[in-house]
């Protein structure tokens, strides 16, 4: 059962690929296809010869800002998304043996010093975890100039933000890599096109993790713009594949072909949660991390692989002993 | 430049009219592109200083609120921002008011103060001040803002100092704007010479009737935001297609040029 295994520590990518001596795109790669059901093992630097001439790759082009501020108090800030009034949704964590924990304090109309003079002023609780809070200045700037990139207990160090960032990483937003999108390299991309692959751009900003099964979803900010939807519109229908770089990719996409019909240009705020029930409208394929027991990203997942392929997926990377999170191994699920 | 989400969830999507704000849209490129974007679809919330000539000129477009006054009044301006409110939102502003400036165009040598203030409160900061106020409007729908430049905000033509310095203050209030929102486009674009009343008014007397009319710089827009292209400057000349379909290619050939 897909939702109760358990992560054992020493599976967590603790750091890099280029720390621990790999080129990015050094990773390994899980390939499962749900059509055999066949599962392989391959290197990442295999995906050009893994994809087909007229598929398309649909990539995320938000970058990663530092999201993470540290206070007073042993206390950190994560802050996730944008609410359109210019409040946000933070997170307030504390500071413990050189990692963060989930903080439970907080009073509504609380008011925080933050370096550099500013404050932050909470207004309510969301959800468990996360407050609606606003910023006495202007906060991609603010984070640009006083952030660091969130980091969780399973990498033990600070990495600079570059390390977070992807290849196609262009418009700052996101408070967590997308970091399907890590491994690719500007050499990588280069033999995709050379293969007959197209490369399509659209943008989510992705908010603190992840959307845990227990929790409402957070609406997030996503552009699918016209030149994308017509490619992705095009591919289907000359009978190519469409594989998302990345669970937002998926996000997305769904979202903007939620209407029937195809994908339709569209920006705005999505909630969407994609399972098996809701079913896949306009994407084949996925190229995703290794994700966290109990996650919503594994509901997505079992629409592209189904309950049983997933579970011999997750079996497999176990006792391959692949590694997860964002610094970790990749998996591609074709159809 | 949308598929209809006016509000985030997927479930509760809806299919309304998009809603345009366009400043200065009496006459010449303001007025075109309000046209144009009607033919989208729009709805448009125009204004221009000159009321009698604003309803006019927009007399005849399926959805339109005329709001005569002076962008740079803030009253004038929070009362744009309420109409666009109680239709439900901007989803796109389009800062196209602005002044020439003194006429005919003095060097800067003379240029009387007062009067080159008066010109930066309409080109600079009446936008900026416009765009704060739709802000959140336009973050909650991923919508976007267009600021009407000029070439003479980067090239040094002699007499264009208080206009050309107006319209480079702008394009760098986009610039920066643009780093600043992640969820909003932010264009600004070079229309190019046209024949207007402004373009008149900065070489007096002469014949302009080469220039080609504003109406054929309004495809090149309409494509920025219809294709939602990424934040950035834009010169209209190199949106415009090839060889667009029942256009002569006369009409773009002489788009480049200077002011």
């Amino acid at each position: 059962m897909l939702t109760d295994f358990a992560l054992p520590p020493e599976l967590a990518a603790h750091e890099p690929a280029e720390a621990r001596g790999l080129p990015r795109d050094g990773v390994r790669m899980l390939v499962s296809r749900r059509r055999t059901g066949q599962i392989g093992h391959h290197a990442f630097g295999e995906l050009p010869d893994l994809l087909l001439p007229g598929d398309l790759l649909v990539v995320n082009t938000s970058a990663t800002v530092p999201a993470a501020v540290r206070i007073g108090g042993a206390l950190t800030v994560h802050f996730s998304s944008p609410r359109p009034d210019g409040a946000w949704l933070i997170e307030l964590r504390e500071r413990r043996g050189g990692a963060t924990v989930p903080f439970g304090g907080g009073e509504e109309g609380q008011e925080l010093g933050l370096p550099g003079g500013a404050v932050l002023r909470l207004e309510h609780r969301v959800t468990a975890r996360l407050w609606r809070a606003r910023l006495s200045t202007a906060v991609l700037p603010y984070l640009l100039r006083h952030g660091a990139p969130i980091r969780y207990s399973y990498v033990p160090r600070d990495w600079p933000l570059e390390s977070y960032q992807t290849v196609f990483g262009t418009a700052p937003g996101s408070a967590e890599m997308p970091s399907a999108s890590r491994p690719f390299t500007p050499d990588l991309v280069t033999r995709l096109v050379a293969r007959g692959v197209t490369i399509a751009p659209l943008t989510l900003h992705t908010g603190v993790s992840s959307l845990e099964g227990d929790e409402e979803p957070y609406p997030e900010p996503y552009d699918v713009p016209p030149a994308t939807a017509r490619l992705v519109n095009l591919t289907r229908a000359a009978g190519g594949r469409v594989i998302a770089a990345g669970t937002t990719v998926v996000r997305a996409l769904e979202t903007a072909a939620a209407n029937g019909g195809g994908v339709t240009a569209s920006a705005g705020w999505t909630s969407l949660v994609v399972t098996p029930g809701s079913g896949l409208r306009a994407v084949d394929g996925l190229l995703t991390g290794l994700h966290e027991p109990r996650s919503s990203h594994l509901l997505m997942l079992a629409a592209f692989a189904g309950d049983e392929l997933l579970d011999r997926c997750y079996a497999a990377a176990s006792a391959g002993r692949y590694l997860w999170h964002e610094f970790g191994d990749v998996h591609l699920l074709l159809p | 430049m949308r598929g209809g989400a006016r509000v985030p969830s997927v479930a509760g999507m809806t299919t309304t009219h998009r809603l345009a704000v366009i400043t200065g849209a009496s006459r010449g490129l303001g007025l075109a592109l309000a046209r144009g974007l009607a033919a989208d679809g729009y709805h448009i919330v125009a204004d221009a200083r000159d009321g009698g000539a604003l309803r006019a000129a927009l007399a005849g477009l399926p959805l339109v609120t005329a709001i005569p006054g002076d962008v740079a009044d803030p009253a004038h301006r929070a009362e744009l921002a309420r109409a666009a409110g109680e239709l439900g939102g901007a989803d796109l502003l389009v800062n196209n008011a602005g002044t020439l400036g003194t006429s005919p165009l003095p060097a800067l040598a003379d240029y009387p103060v007062d009067e080159l203030r008066a010109a930066f409160e309409v080109n600079v900061l009446a936008p900026i001040a416009l765009t704060q106020l739709l802000l959140p409007g336009l973050r909650a729908r991923g919508g976007a803002v267009l600021n009407v430049t000029s070439d003479a905000a980067v090239e040094a033509y002699a007499g264009w100092g208080g206009y050309g310095a107006a319209k480079a203050a702008l394009e760098q209030a986009s610039n920066v704007l643009a780093a600043e929102e992640n969820v909003v486009r932010v264009w600004w674009a070079d229309p190019g010479d046209m024949r207007t009343a402004m373009h008149q008014d900065a070489f007096p007397g002469e014949d302009i009737s080469d220039r080609p009319l504003p109406s054929a710089v309004v495809p090149a827009l309409r494509r920025l935001i219809a294709e939602r292209l990424p934040s950035g400057r834009y010169r209209a000349a190199d949106l415009l297609p090839a060889s667009p379909p029942g256009a002569a290619p006369a009409s773009v050939t002489v788009l480049t040029g200077q002011a």
